[in-house]
């Protein structure tokens, strides 16, 4: 019997460390590049639709958050879900490459509305994430197991599929190539990215990574067999009821859609005051906060349907792209990087210092307060509308990145140090 | 449900508490305590070794003549854990509360992704390889546990 588990499960078949590590080290670029977009154009905050909040968000979600989630594919797929990825160093180069000038062409395209740097995003865009769906997909085909975790994995890569479909049909309704009701595709576009892609990657990896590194009682097997499911199928009939002009449909499908969202962040707040272990790490922090701002963020898109002011959605945005998903994957990011610079070395038989000494927690408290802050001063930024508070708030988001990159660049030192001695 | 697969995650479960628990007492500095309770944790850890290496992985290795395959890869995991624990009981007998904390943490991850690996690819492969052999009665005996059937 020969199956592709047997080869995945080993060291070999991991990539090598600068395969997810040239992502990990490229998002923060991008996290501060935000930060310089709101120190010099800060009246971008007044509301969704500004060309400054259009870039902005794109910085975040694409140049940081998928950044981010592309590396730690191309490290996890292999483990969690046997799932190797052919000629992962290649496709790794292709998509990193391809994501980087994609993201900075789309963020000039929408910030400048550029149609030339827009349709170059399209192709770059396209050809990134095609590569990587076709490739991760031909890893996950030769995976028979049914498990909750490589399943919701399946729905997350299908729902940033239609995300960056739609993303792209957008992007040439804007460059004049395309003529579609563009309100509608930003709505559509929007579900897919936030529930369909991010949120069902968020929730497939907490699953796992919340009982076994927080030392809690496993998610209610109810939650974990059916959540993904419900998601996809409400985003179906939302999508449905949106295209079809339901807008009292569509209404109750939104709230269905917060509700499930709200249960996944509300059950991971309680879990993790199970946690047997007594000392929160500063990973555990981080989930509490991103939680925290989910759930935040959910009131405020209710809020955004009920009361008609541009501020509502702004909040929801900065709660749950900045306070939640950002959190939570910086916090994980905490423990993946010292890990595999851990493991790469005690690989290579040279004696690894411990993961505290590769990354020391005084370093990390730091950055996370400084995230902490750039939280609070951003939504005091969209509330006041002060260019001040605005400007502040971009030089403390340029802070926050910068102290990631300075971290992350502390564990690669760490690592080269131990390799030469 | 009685199979491999959920037998042998609810005892790395099981060892994940006995973990928490030596690392709570050793991070408030009561030693004794935390001495003891990181002795039964490895314990278990070796009582849970013992039977994927002496039971399972056996009988996986010649029902599938796969014995350079994944059961190879685990062994060579429990290995580098072994010395894992080494380094946390060395941390120990020193009174160094902050390499002890750096030590386990290190355990704490290369256990959490070998877990993974074994919970989501070698022990649905076990179940579906070895399913006419009733093993869990025989490896929840060996795990000291009694809610085999
Ligand atoms: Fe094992």
């Amino acid at each position: 019997m020969t199956t592709t588990a047997d080869l995945s499960l080993s060291y070999e078949a991991a990539p090598t460390f600068s395969t997810p590590l040239r992502f990990f080290l490229t998002a923060p670029l991008f996290g501060a590049l935000a930060g310089v977009v709101l120190l010099f154009v800060p009246d971008l905050l007044g509301s969704r639709w500004t060309p400054g909040a259009l870039a902005l968000t794109h910085l975040i979600a694409v140049g940081f958050m998928l950044n981010i989630m592309f590396g730690a594919l191309f490290q996890i797929l292999p483990v969690v879900a046997g799932a190797a990825i052919p000629n992962a160093r290649i496709v790794a180069g292709i998509v990193h490459v391809g994501l980087a000038t994609g993201v900075a062409s789309l963020t000039w395209g929408l910030g400048a509305g550029s149609p030339p740097f827009l349709n170059a995003a399209v192709v770059l865009l396209g050809i990134t994430f095609g590569v990587f769906l076709v490739a991760a997909g031909y890893g996950l085909r030769r995976t028979p197991i049914a498990q909750a975790t490589p399943r919701d994995l399946r729905f997350a890569l299908l729902g940033f599929g239609i995300a960056a479909t739609l993303g792209m049909a957008l992007a040439m309704i804007l460059s004049g190539g395309l003529s579609l009701p563009l309100a509608t595709v930003v709505k559509l576009h929007v579900g897919w990215a936030w529930l369909g892609g991010s949120g069902l990657l968020l929730a497939a990896t907490s699953w796992v990574v919340v009982p076994m590194f927080q030392i809690t009682p496993n998610y209610p097997a109810r939650l974990t067999r059916y959540w993904a499911l419900l998601t996809c199928a409400a985003l179906v009939a939302w999508s449905a009821a949106v295209l079809a002009g339901f807008s009292l449909l569509e209404f109750i499908l939104a709230i269905a859609l917060a509700a499930l969202s709200g249960a996944f962040a509300i059950t991971t707040l309680r879990l993790q005051t199970r946690s047997r272990r007594s000392v929160p790490d500063n990973t555990t922090r981080a989930f509490q906060l991103a939680m925290s701002c989910m759930i935040a963020g959910l009131l405020c898109i209710v809020a955004a349907h009920r009361f008609d002011h541009d501020v509502w959605p702004v909040l929801a945005g900065i709660l749950i792209l900045h306070g939640g998903f950002v959190t939570a994957i910086v916090g994980m990011l905490y423990k993946i990087v010292p890990f595999l610079a851990w493991l790469h070395l005690s690989q290579a038989g040279m004696k690894a210092p411990n993961m505290k000494k590769l990354q020391p927690d005084g370093p990390i408290r730091k950055h996370l307060i400084a995230h902490a802050v750039a939280l609070a001063v951003l939504l005091i930024a969209a509330l006041s509308g002060s260019t001040l508070v605005v400007r502040t708030a971009g030089v403390l988001v340029m802070l926050e990145f910068g102290l990631l990159f300075a971290n992350l660049m502390r564990v690669l030192g760490a690592y080269r140090i131990a390799r030469s001695a | 449900m009685n199979d491999i697969t959920t037998l042998m995650s609810h005892d790395h479960r099981s060892c994940d508490e006995s973990f928490a628990r030596a690392e709570t007492a050793i991070s408030r500095g009561k030693w004794d305590e935390g001495t003891a309770e990181l002795e039964k944790f490895i314990a278990e850890l070796e009582t849970h070794f013992t039977a994927e290496e002496s039971i399972l992985f056996p009988r996986f290795e010649s029902v599938t003549g796969m014995t350079e395959g994944p059961t190879k890869v685990m062994r060579g995991e429990h290995a580098d854990m072994r010395e894992a624990v080494e380094r946390m009981r060395d941390a120990v007998s020193r009174r160094d509360k902050d390499d002890y904390a750096g030590e386990a943490e290190t355990l704490l991850i290369l256990m959490q992704q070998h877990n993974m690996k074994e919970e989501n690819v070698l022990y649905p492969m076990c179940d579906a390889q070895l399913a006419g052999e009733n093993l869990p009665p025989t490896l929840a005996k060996q795990l000291g546990r009694e809610q085999a059937a």
